[in-house]
C-alpha cells in the first residue's frame, strides 16, 4: 500500500488511540487486579507498578501474542454488505469504537470507578456495528454473555471469596495456637495457589505461545511444582524462629505479615493473567486496522504484530502508574479496608474463578470478580464496613458501559462518516 | 501526622480520602485512647484535691476540657463520615451507642472538673481515706472498660472468632464487677458523709453528696459502655 495522506492520518491516529486505550486500561483495569495488593499494604504503589511492569510484559509476550479473534472480527461482521462496499468504513468504525470505549473508561476511572475493559470494549463495537450497518451485522451473543457475567462474576467472586476466608479463619485465627497452624497451613495455600497458577497458564487461556500439552501431563506438572513450592515454603517459614510474641496483637500482626508473601505470588500472577488477556484484548481491534493497513484487505487472519503487543503493553504501565491510584483506592480503600489475610482471599479466589469460569466457558469478568469477591470477604465478617453506597456506584457504572461505549462509538463514527464524506 | 503522611504515600491520594476511609473501630480505639489520657490525668488530680491540695486544679480543669473537645471531633467525625449504608460486622446502632457513651465519660469528667474547680471544698480528713479509695475504684472501672474496648481490636482482626469473642466478654464482665464494687463503695462514703451531716456546713454537705454522684457517673458510663460493646458483639 502507499504512503498516501489518508493513510499516514490514519496510521498515526491509530497509534496513538492504540496509546490512549492501553493507558486507559491501565489505570482502570490492571489497577483494579493491582488494588488488594496496595491496599492491604503487601506492595507499595511503587512496588506495584514494578511487578505489574514486569509481568505485564511476560504475559503479554508469551501468552498474549495469540489473540482470540472475537473482538477483531468477532462482534462486527466484516462481511457485511456495507464493508465489502467500502471497507475503509471499517477501520473508522474500530478507531471510533476504540476512542470511544476508551473515553467511557477514563471518565470512570475519573470517578474512580472500576470498570470491565473489554466490557467498555464490546459495547463500543456495538455501538459501531449498528450505526454502521443496522442490528444484523452485529453479533448479539456476545452481547447475552455481557448480561450473564454481570451476574455471575461478583456472585461467583463473592461466594469463593467467602470460603477462602472462612478456611483461613478456621484454620488460622480460630485455632488453639494461631502462629503454630500458621506454620501448618501456608504451605498447603501455596500449593493450592502455585498449582492454580500454574494450571491456568497451561490450560486456562486460549491460544498461547506456551506448548499445548495434555491435560494429564498439565496437571502432573502442576501438582509436582505446587509440592515443591510448598515444601520450600515450609522450609522458609520454619527457618524463622517461632519467638512468644507478648500479646495476641501481635501474634495476628505477625500472621497477617505472613501473608504478604501470598499475596505478592498472587499479585504476580495478576498482571501476568492481565498482560496474556487484556493486553491481546484491547490491542485486537487496532489489529484489524493495521492489517487493512498493510495488506488492504479487511479480516485476513494473520496474528497481532509483536511491536503492537509491546505499545500495548507500555501503555498499560504507564495508566497503572499515572491515574492508577484512583482505582487502587477504591478498590483497596474506600470500599473497605484491607489486611493481607482478606487481600489475599480476594485475590486468591479472583484467580481461582477466572481459571474455572474460562475452563467451563462460562464468560466473567476479572474487575467484577474481585469486586465480588472483597464484598464476599466482608460477608464472613472478615472486614470491618463495607461502604455499599460505593458499591452501588460501582455497579451503576457497570450497567451503564454497554450503552454509553455504544453510544459515544456510534455517535463519533457518525461525525467520522460526514467529516470525511464517504 | 506521620502515620497519616505515610498513608498518603502509600496511595498517593489526598489527605480527606484517607481521613474519611479509616475504620469505624480504629476510630473508637482512637476517641478510647483520649478517654484514657483523660482519666488518667484526672485520677491523679482527683486524689490531690481530696487530700486539699489544690494547686494546678484549674489547669487540669482546662486540660480536661481540651481532651474532650479532641474526642468530640473524633465522635463527630465517625458519625458524620459514617455512610447511612454500610455493611459493618456489628450492629451499627449498637456501635453508634457504644461511642456515644464513651463520649459521655468525657462530658461527666469536665462536667465533674468544672464543678470541682467552681468550690474547693474540703474533704474532712475522715472521710479522705474513704474519697481516694472510690476514686481509685472508679478510675479500676474505666481502665477495665479501655481493655474491653481494646479487646475489639483482635476481635476484628480475627474476623469475629469464638476465643476473641470470650476474651471481650470476660474484659466486659471485669467492667461489671468494679463498678458494682464502686457502687458498694459509694453507698458507703454516702452513710459516712451522713454521719457527720451535724459537723458539716449545709453547703459542704451539699457538695460533698454532688461530689461523690459526680465521680460515680463516671463509673455508670464506662459499665454502659461495657454494656453497649456486649449487645454489639452479641450473635
Amino acid at each position: 500500500m502507499d504512503f498516501t495522506l489518508p493513510v499516514i492520518l490514519i496510521g498515526g491516529s491509530t497509534l496513538a488511540i492504540a496509546f490512549y486505550v492501553a493507558w486507559s486500561i491501565g489505570a482502570n483495569d490492571l489497577a483494579n487486579s493491582m488494588g488488594t495488593s496496595v491496599g492491604s499494604k503487601a506492595l507499595t504503589f511503587r512496588q506495584a507498578i514494578i511487578i505489574a511492569g514486569i509481568f505485564e510484559f511476560l504475559g503479554a509476550a508469551l501468552v498474549g501474542v495469540h489473540v482470540t479473534k472475537t473482538l477483531r472480527y468477532g462482534i462486527v461482521d466484516p462481511k457485511a454488505t456495507v464493508f465489502i462496499a467500502d471497507p475503509i468504513l471499517y477501520v473508522y468504525g474500530m478507531l471510533a469504537a476504540l476512542l470511544a470505549a476508551a473515553i467511557w473508561i477514563t471518565i470512570s476511572t475519573y470517578f474512580s470507578l472500576p470498570i470491565s475493559s473489554t466490557h467498555s470494549i464490546v459495547g463500543a463495537l456495538i455501538g459501531f456495528g449498528v450505526a454502521a450497518a443496522g442490528v444484523s451485522a452485529v453479533s448479539w451473543g456476545r452481547m447475552i454473555e455481557i448480561a450473564e457475567s454481570w451476574i455471575l462474576s461478583p456472585v461467583i467472586g463473592a461466594l469463593i471469596a467467602f470460603f477462602v476466608f472462612y478456611i483461613i479463619k478456621k484454620t488460622i485465627f480460630d485455632a488453639d495456637k494461631p502462629l503454630l497452624s500458621t506454620r501448618k497451613v501456608v504451605p498447603f495455600f501455596v500449593f493450592a495457589i502455585i498449582s492454580v497458577i500454574l494450571f491456568s497458564i497451561f490450560k486456562g487461556i486460549e491460544e498461547t505461545n506456551i506448548p499445548q500439552i495434555p491435560l494429564i501431563y498439565a496437571l502432573v506438572i502442576t501438582f509436582s511444582v505446587g509440592i515443591i513450592a510448598a515444601f520450600i515454603s515450609y522450609v522458609l517459614i520454619h527457618r524463622k524462629k517461632l519467638i512468644k510474641m507478648e500479646t495476641e496483637h501481635e501474634e495476628y500482626k505477625s500472621i497477617e505479615h505472613t501473608f504478604i508473601y501470598l499475596q505478592l505470588i498472587t499479585a504476580c500472577y495478576v498482571a501476568f493473567a492481565h498482560g496474556a488477556n487484556d493486553v491481546a484484548n484491547a490491542i485486537g481491534p487496532l489489529a484489524a486496522v493495521v492489517g487493512y493497513l498493510q495488506f488492504g484487505v479487511i479480516g485476513s487472519g494473520s496474528g497481532v504484530a509483536i511491536w503492537l503487543i509491546i505499545l500495548g503493553a507500555v501503555g498499560i504501565v504507564v495508566g497503572l502508574s499515572t491515574w492508577g491510584y484512583k482505582v487502587i483506592v477504591t478498590i483497596g480503600q474506600k470500599i473497605t479496608e484491607i489486611t493481607p489475610t482478606r487481600g489475599f482471599s480476594a485475590e486468591f479466589s479472583t484467580a481461582l474463578v477466572v481459571l474455572a469460569c474460562s475452563r467451563l466457558g462460562l464468560p466473567v469478568s476479572t474487575s467484577q470478580v474481585i469486586v465480588g469477591a472483597v464484598i464476599g470477604v466482608g460477608f464472613a465478617k472478615g472486614i470491618v464496613a463495607v461502604d455499599l453506597k460505593v458499591i452501588k456506584s460501582i455497579l451503576a457504572s457497570w450497567l451503564l458501559t454497554v450503552p454509553i461505549s455504544a453510544l459515544t462509538a456510534a455517535g463519533i463514527f457518525i461525525c467520522l462518516r460526514v467529516i470525511i464524506g464517504s | 501526622m506521620e502515620k497519616i503522611a505515610k498513608e498518603m504515600e502509600h496511595f498517593r491520594a489526598p489527605v480527606s480520602n484517607t481521613l474519611r476511609r479509616r475504620s469505624p473501630f480504629d476510630q473508637l480505639l482512637d476517641h478510647m485512647g483520649k478517654v484514657r489520657e483523660c482519666i488518667n490525668i484526672l485520677g491523679d488530680g482527683l486524689i490531690h484535691y481530696y487530700n486539699g491540695d489544690y494547686e494546678g486544679f484549674s489547669e487540669l480543669a482546662k486540660k480536661v476540657s481540651e481532651f474532650e473537645h479532641d474526642a468530640d471531633i473524633i465522635k463527630g467525625n465517625i458519625r458524620n463520615h459514617l455512610p447511612s449504608s454500610i455493611l459493618m460486622p456489628v450492629d451499627k446502632g449498637r456501635f453508634l451507642w457504644a461511642l456515644r457513651e464513651q463520649d459521655s465519660i468525657l462530658d461527666h469528667a469536665e462536667n465533674l472538673v468544672e464543678m470541682l474547680d467552681m468550690r474547693h471544698t474540703k474533704i474532712p480528713k475522715e472521710l479522705q481515706p474513704i474519697f481516694i479509695e472510690h476514686c481509685k475504684l472508679v478510675m479500676e472501672t474505666v481502665e477495665a472498660m479501655e481493655l474491653a474496648v481494646e479487646s475489639i481490636r483482635d476481635l476484628v482482626e480475627t474476623g469475629f472468632v469464638k476465643r476473641e469473642r470470650e476474651h471481650t466478654k470476660q474484659y466486659i464482665h471485669k467492667v461489671h464487677d468494679w463498678e458494682y464494687i464502686a457502687d458498694q463503695k459509694r453507698y458507703e462514703m454516702t452513710r459516712a458523709v451522713y454521719k457527720l451531716e451535724k459537723k458539716l456546713e449545709p453547703m459542704d454537705v451539699y457538695h460533698l453528696l454532688k461530689i461523690i454522684d459526680w465521680v460515680d457517673d463516671i463509673a455508670d458510663h464506662a459499665e454502659n459502655v461495657a454494656d453497649w460493646l456486649r449487645s454489639m458483639i452479641a450473635k
